[in-house]
């Protein structure tokens, strides 16, 4: 449950979550590349730090590129799992 | 015309071009936006592929990988002489992409992209293309080309490219009683009161033309005005990486001057032609 609230308040105001599977590698209004700061926004945002300062930080300062990183949820986290599993099954039968 | 450069750090610069038309301001960024060459992945080879992606949205990814351009050893396709398809050395460049997950997941970032021309790569290592599962590989041949942002976004060399009119604030010291209510309501913090209860103009450039100053002032009519310069722009270019900004303005003068020197060619092959009729 806890996990859950805290993934809620990274990525909360997605309808259809199967839209950003992954990270965008640019901003859709700017062009701006936002890929690469993911993975540090993330971490030092699950660390506790406000995601103001943590996008501050990383020099995003348009809110076109803040919303990029603000609004997204990794969904292909869940999806691999996923996958990873059925192959183990599948080797295993052979 | 007077040029002022007020800042420039890493990939953006400010200035100020002093002495244009907003059309010639219009044009130096809309060349800038839609006609400056980079580098973009644009076909894929995809010889394997059991991600979770499909190929067509890992292609895309792959195109949106901004890519260090280099504009004097490489020519646009449309412009090549080997007028192949396929393209040459001269006009294109392969990256090759072949990672496979073996027990653990793995993240492929864009530094596992590895180039045939080690001038055009992806300006940053860390950006994530896609996950693989255990098990899960994807290879492929990434052929890089030449492009321009009328095309595509995924050509266009910079984030942002704007410019407004230079702020002209103007206070009438006659009528001002000081009483700071435009000082208090600026957005910006451009007015400030002086010891002595003057209000004054302290970050000219902040300025946002919003009028709020003037909106607010007690006095009938207001006793400060604030205009643009429709003769003076304070421009911001930020560059993707791709090129540095200064390459990047001084290409685009460079088109808008070919532009116009293909217009006067036209026009005088025209004026020729229609004399030669008049002398028939």
């Amino acid at each position: 449950m806890q996990e859950q609230g805290s993934r809620r308040a990274i990525g909360s105001g997605l309808k259809n979550e199967g839209d950003y599977m992954i990270i965008p590698i640019r901003c859709f209004t700017c062009g701006k590349l936002i890929g690469d700061k993911w993975e540090e926004f993330i971490k030092r945002v699950k660390n506790g730090e406000p995601a103001g300062k943590v996008l501050d930080d990383l020099g995003i300062k348009r809110y076109c590129c803040r919303r990029m990183l603000l609004s997204h949820v990794e969904i292909i986290d869940d999806l691999i799992k996923f996958y990873g599993k059925r192959d183990v099954k599948n080797e295993n039968r052979r | 015309m007077k040029v002022q450069i007020l800042e420039k750090n890493g990939d953006s610069i400010r200035f100020i071009i002093d002495g244009i038309t907003t059309s010639l301001a219009n044009t130096l960024r809309r060349i800038i936006l839609s006609e400056v060459p980079c580098m973009a992945i644009d076909d894929v080879m995809i010889i394997e592929n059991n991600s979770v992606l499909h190929d067509e949205i890992l292609a895309l990814r792959l195109g949106l990988i901004p890519l260090k351009t280099d504009l004097d050893s490489y020519n646009l396709p449309e412009e090549c002489e080997c007028k192949s398809e396929l393209g040459c050395p001269l006009c294109r460049a392969v990256l090759i992409l072949d990672v496979k997950a073996e027990s653990k997941e793995r993240v492929v970032y864009s530094k596992d992209l590895i180039p045939e021309d080690p001038k055009i790569a992806p300006i940053s290592d860390k950006i994530p293309i896609v996950k693989l599962a255990p098990g899960q590989r994807i290879r492929l041949e990434a052929y890089a080309r030449l492009g321009k942002g009328k095309d595509h976004a995924k050509w266009q060399p910079v984030s942002a490219c704007t410019y407004r009119y230079m702020p002209e604030v103007s206070i009438d010291y006659e009528r001002c009683d000081g009483c700071g209510e435009c000082v208090n309501i600026c957005p910006r913090k451009v007015l400030d009161k002086s010891n002595d209860g003057k209000v004054e103009v302290r970050n000219l450039l902040e300025c946002i033309l919003c009028r709020d100053c003037i909106n607010v002032c007690p006095k009938d009519p207001p006793a400060i005005n604030v205009n643009g310069n429709k003769e003076s722009f304070i421009f911001y270019v930020e560059s993707t990486g791709v090129l540095p900004v200064e390459r990047i303005i001084s290409e685009a003068l460079k088109i808008y001057d070919k532009k116009c020197l293909e217009f006067l060619e036209e026009i005088s092959v025209n004026l020729n032609v229609s004399k030669k009729d008049e002398n028939n």
